[in-house]
């Protein structure tokens, strides 16, 4: 799992300090009243070749982190760097030649491809964008994407409401691959998928992984499947990382108690497993009124001392601090 | 299993089909909208063709040698052809004293000889005949005859209500799907500017504009676009905000697809669908609306043919049934034909597969 060994370090993407704040306008004249904090202080570095896996909980920032990255959302503040290039602040014309450096796979097979459009259709729009191939090779590409994501070929001519959800998402992956790009997010590519067939495209995108040499960031709610996918694994909660590190040691040694509590969510296959269950209390709160100090201090047993917080953790924001090697967390108690 | 599928990769009907091209084949299988279609643009085809089957110009003169076209070249003073009588040529006197007196002059008449201009000025012509097997449906108030007035009024209300529905779609589509998808300020200036400017009255422009200038057909049209174009705009602002979110279109963008293509390849194909579902209600509304003008008075400039003002000269002469029947029928049936078209092609549209109209 350890991609140390295989790829030197390289760093393809740099997130420093992201931030998205959603304004919540109410009132006659839409004033202003607050701000969501979807996204709040997020820093990460993905590695060229490597899987970032990025999991969390429904609405702590998962996806609005990696269409941040994509410059899909216009971030509040904070830096995106591609390959050492600030993507933040370019104009719509700018950014086109590096949008062919990442691609995004979505989440739901059925809103991601054009109803009106053929396979056929679909894929050329990006080879011709970009100008990847000549024009009369446009055929010949459009085959072998096919071949790569194992559809046939004689499936260019349809339109997706021929398809099932496994051979959307392999139309998804072929039309994110079109442009050949170095990153590709992976916007939970598999949750709309039954299991038999989740497999089948897990394994696909890891063997394109190895051929082409691309960098993921797989973000996703499964854990079983982030373990099995992910060289490193980032842990968000309420828009901020809380843990970040490579996944065995993330699986094995957890540090934060959030990241503890979401682990003992994942079933074990063993009737003997007496693992304890961690049941957080209470609700996430609300992005748009976060807790003061660390977020998490409302719901962690750390932070409950004798049913009082302890005034550090109600207090002070934690930084991600590396505990032990490449192993960063957000946390006073540990 | 094999050979299966090897069959089927070579039968060529095994095409895809476009999700329109689906729902046109849907389409054809609502018999009473197909077939109401089919009537219509046949109708309507032929109606451009109109000079040449209903006219009191002739199709074909040979006169002292020379070939004549009046149908098509307009008008011939009577004097052209040695015919005594004031202004044009009469070309039904024409044939008959050429024919009484055995000339060598002939010409052709189109299969019903009379115009809708014709009136008692013309030779021969008389006022309120009823209908007879000259005149089919009879003559009006100053002697025109009604079906060939009916006729070509049928061809001013389809050209008026499609040219009005394609403007307004036009200009709706775009500032409705401009406000859809750029969202935010853009959309609010515009929706207060759609509020003000739907609040004025309709009916009091036109009489206002009616008075001071006579309106022709296209002032007309303008005047309706003026006002018309919003009910669009609000249809397409809300496809477009819904469509806009989805992720084909945030994948296009991702790829670098400029917003205008976005809109135009995107967006839009897959907007269409209220769009396409409303049109033929839409023409039987600007069909009804320009009825209802010329009967008031503030449509077309008479002589036009209108089916409005047939029906207000029938209303003034309530005994002479012909003329009362006559627009209200024409008018009766088109309507009957559009809304018939409307129903097959929202049933076509129609997720679900079985249903009540076929």
């Amino acid at each position: 799992m350890n991609s140390d060994q295989n790829h030197p370090r390289e760093v393809l993407v740099e997130v420093t300090g992201l931030k998205k704040y959603f304004p919540i306008r109410r009132g006659f004249f839409s004033r202003i009243q607050g701000y969501v904090k979807a996204v709040d202080d997020v820093s990460f570095k993905l590695f060229r070749g490597e899987t970032l896996g990025l999991v969390g909980e429904s609405g702590c920032g998962k996806t609005t982190t990696g269409r941040l990255i994509l410059q899909l959302l216009q971030p509040t503040a904070g830096s995106v760097k591609f390959e050492g290039r600030e993507l933040v602040g370019l104009s719509t014309r700018e950014l086109r030649p590096l949008r062919r450096g990442m691609q995004i796979i979505f989440q739901d097979p059925y809103s991601s491809l054009n109803p009106r459009m053929t396979v056929e259709n679909m894929l050329a729009e990006a080879l011709r964008v970009h100008r990847i191939v000549p024009k009369q090779e446009i055929t010949t590409e459009i085959y072998r994407l096919l071949d790569i994501v194992g559809l046939p070929r004689l499936h260019a001519k349809r339109y997706p409401h021929e398809f099932s959800g496994g051979q959307r998402q392999r139309i998804g992956i072929a039309r994110a691959l079109s442009v050949r790009p170095k990153l590709i997010i992976l916007d939970e590519p598999v949750s709309a998928l039954d299991v038999s067939i989740q497999a089948q495209i897990i394994n696909l995108l890891k063997d394109l992984q190895k051929s082409y040499g691309l960098t993921y960031l797989f973000i996703a709610h499964d854990l079983s499947v982030v373990e099995y996918i992910s060289d490193r694994v980032a842990v968000m909660y309420l828009g901020k990382i809380a843990e970040i590190a490579e996944a065995a040691e993330l699986y094995h040694t957890t540090q934060h108690p959030y990241s503890n509590a979401l682990l003992s969510a994942v079933p074990v296959a063993d009737p003997d497993n007496k693992s304890r269950r961690i049941i957080l209390t209470g609700d996430v709160p609300s992005p748009a009124n976060p807790p003061s100090g660390c977020t998490f201090h409302p719901r962690c047993p750390l932070a409950n001392a004798n049913g009082d917080f302890i005034e550090q953790c109600r207090v002070e924001q934690p930084g991600l601090v590396e505990k032990s090697e490449n192993h960063f967390t957000a946390c006073h108690q540990v | 299993m094999f050979s299966i599928r090897k069959k089927k990769i070579q039968n060529p009907r095994e095409i895809s089909l476009s999700i329109y091209k689906k729902r046109w084949l849907k389409f054809k299988t609502m018999k009473r909208g197909y077939y109401s279609f089919i009537i219509l643009i046949i109708l309507y085809a032929l109606s451009f063709a109109l000079p040449l089957f209903i006219n009191n110009r002739a199709l074909l003169v040979k006169f002292e040698g020379r070939y004549y076209f009046p149908a098509i070249a307009g008008y011939y003073p009577g004097d052209k052809f040695n015919q005594d009588v004031p202004g044009e040529a009469n070309y039904r006197l024409l044939r008959e004293q050429w024919q009484d007196t055995g000339s060598d002059n002939w010409l052709v008449m189109p299969p019903y000889p009379f115009g809708p201009f014709e009136d008692i000025t013309v030779k021969g012509n008389a006022m309120y005949e009823p209908p007879s097997r000259q005149h089919w449906l009879g003559t009006d108030d100053t002697g025109r005859d009604v079906f060939a007035r009916l006729c070509y009024a049928f061809n001013i209300s389809i050209s008026f209500a499609l040219i009005l529905a394609i403007l307004n779609y036009i200009i709706g589509i775009s500032i409705g799907g401009a406000m859809g998808y750029f969202g935010g300020k853009f959309d609010l200036i515009f929706q207060r500017f759609i509020e003000i400017w739907s609040s004025l009255p309709m009916l009091f422009v036109i009489i206002i504009i009616a008075s001071i200038i006579r309106p022709n057909f296209f002032i007309l049209i303008l005047i309706y676009t003026l006002v018309n174009w919003i009910g669009m705009t609000y249809l397409m602002r809300a496809e477009f905000y819904r469509e806009k979110a989805k992720d084909y279109v945030a994948a296009a963008l991702s790829m670098g697809q400029s917003n205008l293509k976005v809109i135009f390849k995107h967006i839009l194909p897959n907007s269409l669908v209220p769009v396409i579902t409303y049109f033929p209600f839409a023409i039987v509304g600007y069909i009804s609306a320009l009825v209802g003008l010329d009967y008031l008075g503030f449509g077309l400039p008479p002589p036009t043919p209108s089916w409005g003002q047939m029906l207000d000269i029938g209303l003034q002469n309530m005994s002479k049934w012909w003329m009362v029947f006559s627009p209200v029928g024409a008018q009766f049936i088109t309507l009957l034909l559009v809304v018939f078209i409307g129903e097959g092609v929202r049933e076509a549209f129609d997720p679900k597969v079985y249903s009540r109209l076929r």
